[in-house]
């Protein structure tokens, strides 16, 4: 097999004689990255140019999403990204739910805040620990991962499945109600989440602030300008969050906090995410104590999928994922499935432009740090 | 109602007594809006002027009966809280659109790279439509209603011949 | 083909895995290496380079592009190897089976030693495979075949 077929180093620039320049291909395989391939023109130990190679996870997502009517798109809407299951579920429940008109009941409402919010804890204990075993602090990734399996034990109690809840969250509320005794140990997972941050400080530790701070440097402008979200976009020193603006579901009943840094860099990213883990656990426990009582989900007896018609119209939702914005844009003209369906995930922006933008400069052994603190999902950007 | 709605109302006046078109509430904070082809940049430019600096999406549609491309730019206003939709149709068997990306920059070019691969849209101005996702691809653009996916699937990796697999070509 | 078994069967006592994390199947192998489900203990590690490997896992679904380039990480994987396939999609395609730029089928791309059921398989089953490796190291294929022409589409 060629390997320069495999390369393809013709989008970048052949090296002239007598230069230290050379191409580096960052690549699906390499320890340090995930399945997504950056090809890197170096000039010793520095990057001058960066060019992302996606495409190793393309599903045709969107496409997969118009043969299939909704029952069916909840459960496929969870493998968007798998790091954050239920958050995509409940995106695309509202993308049907907004179409259909349908008035979610108050307890459904308050159980898929419940779910998006765990899984946003989740989330951000897979990003702690994959970035703390990029920046050689072991310690971290067995912390987070050990305690990101009590979070898991959860969903194992209330949707049945670990990490894909198979359509927990589906157009017109949530598929069954919570099980005896979820409440207890919901809690005792919120202490045990807690125990381990007081023990990771934070996410402040000197690991982290000797190979972060100053790294992959960000600043406001540039970051509006290439389109981030999300908690990279609060590490540059923007208060925003699609929760407070755009409320959807009960979150403008809700009290929370948005953390914001003002640095950019690596490390600023880190602290938001660990605070926003805080925010993420106060507000699970209001849930808890608020949940009403009621029906689960409107109509409670799923009607055959064969006599269930999306009225016309089309919608567009924004969600406060953990990695940032995620949308659905829907639009239907009658029919048992949607006729296009358009995801956009807050990964796109941030593994292309934002990715490429911040390579450059950098030295090779800041990659790491600098990938992993953007906590970018290869499978949302390609769906 | 009317008073959550007031600043929807009020942004929906603005592009209506410039530009002559119709704005659609369609609840608090979604606006949606329908143009041509050639004024897109001009109500573009203003769109980010009044303040929608934030480029969510870029998205096609594609109606083949109709013979058009129906293109949906969603953008997002950070001061006013607004999500505004701009909708255009263009031409399906010759989809030439000018490119946003003197408003919106790399936000746009990146999206308009994606809808070049997977719809065959021509965007003029964008210098960089190389292919993204898709190695070596020789088909038609994948996203579009002609190509069946289904159909293809079947041909090329169910047999004829098994018998196991009779039932998928009845 | 006895001798190269009986080899293995002495040579392996705990194997080291090349994870070629494609895809969401792989989200239940981290946890794997956690403090949980601590796959160290069995002499299990992680390698950083195919040729150190014993074992390839192949997670989850694969697309044109991406089995390209396991099939030049199998081959260069040193004999005798093995290739574990984690996941529903790798036995029939799984959820994505109309997708125009999946595999549906793995084995016609990669000579598959055992497949793992799940979507995606968990912990104990994956440390179950690992286990039962050990009784399949007869069946490994003959050194030699290159995979990389055949099915290249």
């Amino acid at each position: 097999m060629n390997e320069k077929e495999l390369i393809g180093t013709e989008q970048i620039e052949p090296i002239t004689e007598g230069e230290t320049e050379y191409d580096f291909y960052f690549g699906p395989a390499h320890s340090g990255s995930g399945n997504f391939g950056v090809r890197l023109k170096i000039d010793g130990e520095k990057v001058i140019a960066a060019r992302a190679d996606p495409g190793y996870l393309h599903r045709g997502f969107e496409k997969l999403m118009e043969y299939r009517v909704p029952m069916q798109n909840a459960v496929l809407s969870d493998r968007v990204c798998i790091l954050e299951a239920l958050n995509w579920n409940l995106v695309h429940a509202e993308a049907v739910d907004e179409l259909t008109g349908v008035e979610v009941p108050q307890r459904a409402r308050y159980i898929r805040v419940l779910m998006a919010e765990l899984s946003r804890l989740q989330s951000h204990l897979i990003w702690y620990g994959v970035m703390s075993l990029a920046l050689g602090f072991d310690t971290g990734f067995k912390m987070a991962f050990g305690y990101r399996d009590y979070i898991l034990d959860v969903f194992e109690l209330i949707t049945g499945g670990r990490v894909y809840p198979a359509g927990y969250i589906c157009p017109g509320g949530v598929r069954k109600d919570l099980p005896e005794g979820y409440e207890a140990k919901i809690r005792r997972v919120l202490d045990q989440t807690e125990e381990m941050m007081q023990k990771m400080k934070h996410f402040d530790n000197v690991v982290f602030a000797r190979r972060a701070k100053g790294v992959g440097v960000l600043n406001l402008e540039d970051a509006l300008r290439l389109g981030t979200t999300g908690p990279v976009l609060r590490a540059c020193g923007m208060k925003t969050d699609v929760r407070k603006d755009d409320p959807y579901e009960i979150y403008d009943g809700l009290d929370f906090d948005t953390p914001t840094e003002k640095e950019g860099d690596a490390y600023a990213r880190c602290l938001v995410r660990g605070k926003e883990m805080e925010e993420s656990i106060r507000i699970v426990k209001q849930v808890l104590d608020r949940m009403p009582e009621g029906k689960v989900r409107e109509p409670a007896k799923i009607p055959p999928p064969s006599r269930v018609k999306i009225p016309e119209g089309e919608v567009y939702v924004r969600n406060e994922l953990a990695r940032g914005e995620g949308c659905i844009y829907m639009r239907s003209v009658g029919g048992r499935e949607p006729y296009r369906v358009k995801i956009r995930g807050p990964d796109f922006l941030h593994m292309i432009p934002v990715l490429e933008h911040l390579l450059k400069g950098a030295q090779i052994a800041d990659i790491p740090a600098i990938y992993w603190s953007l906590n970018i999902c290869p499978a949302d950007m390609d769906r | 109602m009317a008073e959550t709605t007031h600043k929807e109302n009020k942004v929906i006046d603005k592009i209506s007594s410039k530009f002559k078109i119709e704005g659609k509430l369609q609840r608090e904070r979604r606006i949606w809006v329908a143009t041509d082809k050639e004024s897109l940049i001009a109500l573009c430019n203003f769109a980010k002027d009044l303040g929608f600096e934030h480029l969510s999406a870029i998205s096609v549609t594609d109606w083949p009966e109709e013979g058009t491309f129906e293109l949906t730019y969603h953008l997002w206003s950070y001061s006013e809280k607004i999500l505004l939709t701009i909708k255009t149709k263009i031409d399906r068997t010759n989809p030439t659109v000018d490119s946003v990306i003197p408003v919106w920059e790399e936000n746009a070019q990146i999206h308009e790279r994606e809808l070049h691969e997977l719809f065959g849209v021509e965007f003029k101005g964008n210098e960089d439509l190389a292919p993204l996702f898709l190695e070596d691809w020789d088909g038609p653009p994948p996203f579009r209603k002609d190509f069946d996916w289904r159909e293809s699937v079947r041909h090329r990796y169910y047999d004829k011949a098994n018998e196991r697999e009779r039932a998928y070509w009845d | 083909m006895v001798k190269q078994a009986t080899k293995m069967k002495r040579l392996i006592k705990a194997i080291w895995i090349f994870n070629w994390f494609n895809s969401c199947g792989f989200a239940e192998l981290v946890p794997v290496v956690g403090s949980r489900w601590d796959m160290e203990r069995f002499g299990m590690i992680i390698t950083g380079t195919p040729r150190h490997a014993d074992v390839l896992f192949i997670a989850g679904y694969q697309t044109f592009k991406s089995i390209r380039r396991a099939q030049v990480i199998y081959e260069q994987m040193p004999d005798p190897k093995a290739v574990i396939a984690l996941g529903a999609c790798t036995m029939s395609g799984g959820m994505y089976w109309d997708s125009y730029n999946t595999i549906k089928n793995l084995s016609d791309y990669i000579p598959v030693n055992m497949y793992i059921p799940g979507c995606p398989p968990r912990p104990e089953a994956i440390f179950e495979a690992c286990m039962k490796i050990f009784h399949h190291v007869g069946a490994v294929p003959p050194h030699g075949r290159k995979f990389a022409k055949s099915h290249s589409r």
